[in-house]
């Protein structure tokens, strides 16, 4: 029984293997692994704006799009791509000239001058986009902006994530 | 044994039954060839996918809004400018070009498109100075007569440059004292947004360079209530709608700009509550005088957030004539809106979640819906 059975796979994987290149077992093998390495990535909407603002009830770190200093970022977050709040990832360099805006602290209930620098030469980091825009004015008045790639002037000019820096407290 | 038998009589029954089964001819030889385009259409729509999550790969995509396929592509570049010439026949795409990719030296460059083949077959390099803005209508914009393209330029000192698209050159660059964009009118005039609510309009001579300026008085105040810069063309000029839901329509048609008495899209009680809002901020057909806005419930800071509804409004009696719902229609937020201008015309619109939904602009009804068009869609352009 055993040793018929034998021979009865033993015969289709034979045949299986006439009908079938090496190439096309290899190509379809890939396909089910590039499958299920694409599996994780499906929920995640990357056609969103406001990716950060509407979906990840994280708590409100740094990481967090509603994290208080974020108030008017439209772009990536330099904490989720090696940075910080205050700090652009490794090998990126900062924007030296930047757009400013006024952001509530709610833990100490003052309003602090940020500036939001982009960090450059690099290109999208991709991770936390962000898209707020309280204050945020047009392009005619760019210290106000936040649609003008500020990367602009630098070296590599290209933009791959933002940071907020306290200036200081708005004075009222 | 007999049972074996049994069980390999019934594996094989299906094969058995294949090999009798008649065999199909092979299928011919096939020649690899390229695609034509069909003949341009009113309701070809331009897709300016803005592909936020890597942007230095931007694209256009060309999709046709009656048979629902996706007809072509253009590139991009990085945090690209687009638009389509006069006459229809050529996409002039405004692009940064770095030359690691991701990093080295940089390159902007005008781009053109034949609009009949999608082959790119012209450029004109510029200095190193485009505005890497959001997209308008007048980061790059064509004259008229298409004689000259204009381009802004932002370092961030703002000022535009003069090219010749038919001699493939840049002409010259023009200072605009901190006024942005390039609004073309008529074949020789530029107007651009200036932070005091005025237009600055510089008219050039016939080689391009400045022949005079003017300052016009302020249509909008930057601090009460900014107006967008994604002007909407009308019959005789331009569209700009306010964050707060104020029109001020712009006669372009004269040496100088004029000013009609601006009106609301929201009503005493709604100001304030109800908003216009979006990357693309509307579109008009101009021969039926039809006003197409994203509106959405939102405070202040909520003007990129995209419209839950679409508002139609009729821009003669300011009349608005139509609400139409998106959610229930399964859309998501819709950040950019165009319709055709031809006499059976159709709505575009693109969603946050990259889909592009297309309506009977005269009904409403939702035609269809294109699932993914790309990553970011954030203007859409007619031929």
């Amino acid at each position: 029984m055993m040793r018929s059975l034998d021979r009865l796979f033993e015969r289709s994987t034979r045949a299986l293997a006439q009908r079938t290149s090496r190439r096309s077992l290899l190509a379809s093998l890939g396909q089910i692994l590039t499958g299920a390495a694409l599996l994780p990535l499906l929920p995640v909407d990357r056609g969103s704006r406001a990716l950060g603002a509407e979906t990840q009830p994280k708590p409100l770190g740094p990481e967090n799009c509603q994290y208080w200093k974020y108030c008017a970022i439209d772009g990536y977050l330099c904490a989720c791509c090696g940075g910080s709040t205050s700090s652009c990832p490794p090998g990126s360099a900062p924007s030296p000239i930047t757009w400013i805006g006024t952001c509530h602290n709610p833990d100490d209930g003052r309003d602090y001058i940020v500036s939001y620098n982009d960090c450059c030469g690099k290109t999208s980091c991709g991770n936390c986009e962000c898209n707020r825009n309280e204050g945020e004015k047009p392009v005619y008045r760019p210290s106000r902006n936040n649609d003008l790639n500020w990367c602009m002037a630098n070296a590599d000019a290209n933009y791959h994530c933002s940071v907020s820096v306290i200036l200081g407290v708005a004075e009222k | 044994m007999r049972s074996a038998c049994l069980l390999s009589a019934a594996l094989l029954c299906p094969v058995l039954t294949a090999q009798v089964r008649a065999v199909p001819p092979p299928l011919p030889a096939e020649h690899l060839t390229v695609e034509s385009l069909p003949p341009r259409t009113p309701h070809w729509v331009y897709v300016y996918d803005e592909a936020f999550a890597n942007e230095i790969d931007s694209r256009v995509h060309l999709f046709d809004g009656d048979s629902y396929r996706r007809l072509g592509q253009i590139d991009g570049g990085f945090y690209t400018s687009v638009i389509v010439s006069p006459d229809g026949a050529t996409t002039a795409v405004a692009a940064t070009y770095f030359a690691r990719g991701g990093h080295g030296a940089r390159t902007d460059v005008v781009e053109f498109t034949d609009n009949s083949t999608l082959a790119v077959t012209r450029e004109i390099v510029l200095p190193p100075k485009r505005a890497q803005t959001g997209p308008s209508l007048f980061n790059i914009a064509y004259s008229a007569d298409a004689r000259f393209l204009y381009a802004a330029y932002m370092t961030p000192a703002a000022s535009f440059g003069v090219l010749d698209p038919a001699q493939g050159k840049v002409l010259g660059e023009i200072d605009t004292a901190g006024c942005v964009l390039v609004i073309p009118s008529g074949p020789n005039r530029v107007s651009s947004l200036c932070e005091s609510g005025r237009l600055l309009t510089v008219t050039l001579d016939a080689q391009g360079r400045e022949a005079s300026r003017a300052m016009s008085e302020p249509f909008f105040d930057a601090d009460r209530d900014p107006v967008f810069v994604q002007g909407i063309p009308t019959a005789r000029g331009y569209a700009f709608l306010s964050f707060l839901g104020e029109v001020h329509e712009i006669d372009f048609s004269g040496a100088q700009p004029a000013f009609a008495p601006s009106w609301s899209l929201v009503s005493a009680a709604e100001k304030g509550h109800w908003r216009p809002g979006a990357m693309q901020v509307g579109a008009i057909h101009r021969g039926l005088g039809r006003l197409y806005v994203p509106m959405h419930e939102g405070g202040e800071g909520t003007h990129k957030d995209g419209g839950t509804e679409m508002w139609v409004f009729d821009l003669a009696s300011h009349r608005r004539l139509a609400r139409w719902p998106l959610k229930a229609r399964g859309l998501s937020r819709v950040i950019a809106v165009q319709v055709s201008q031809d006499a059976a015309p159709i709505v575009f619109a693109a969603t946050e979640k990259a889909d592009l939904a297309v309506f009977d602009a005269l009904t409403g009804r939702l035609k269809h819906v294109e699932k993914q068009i790309g990553q970011t869609p954030w203007m859409l352009l007619n031929p």
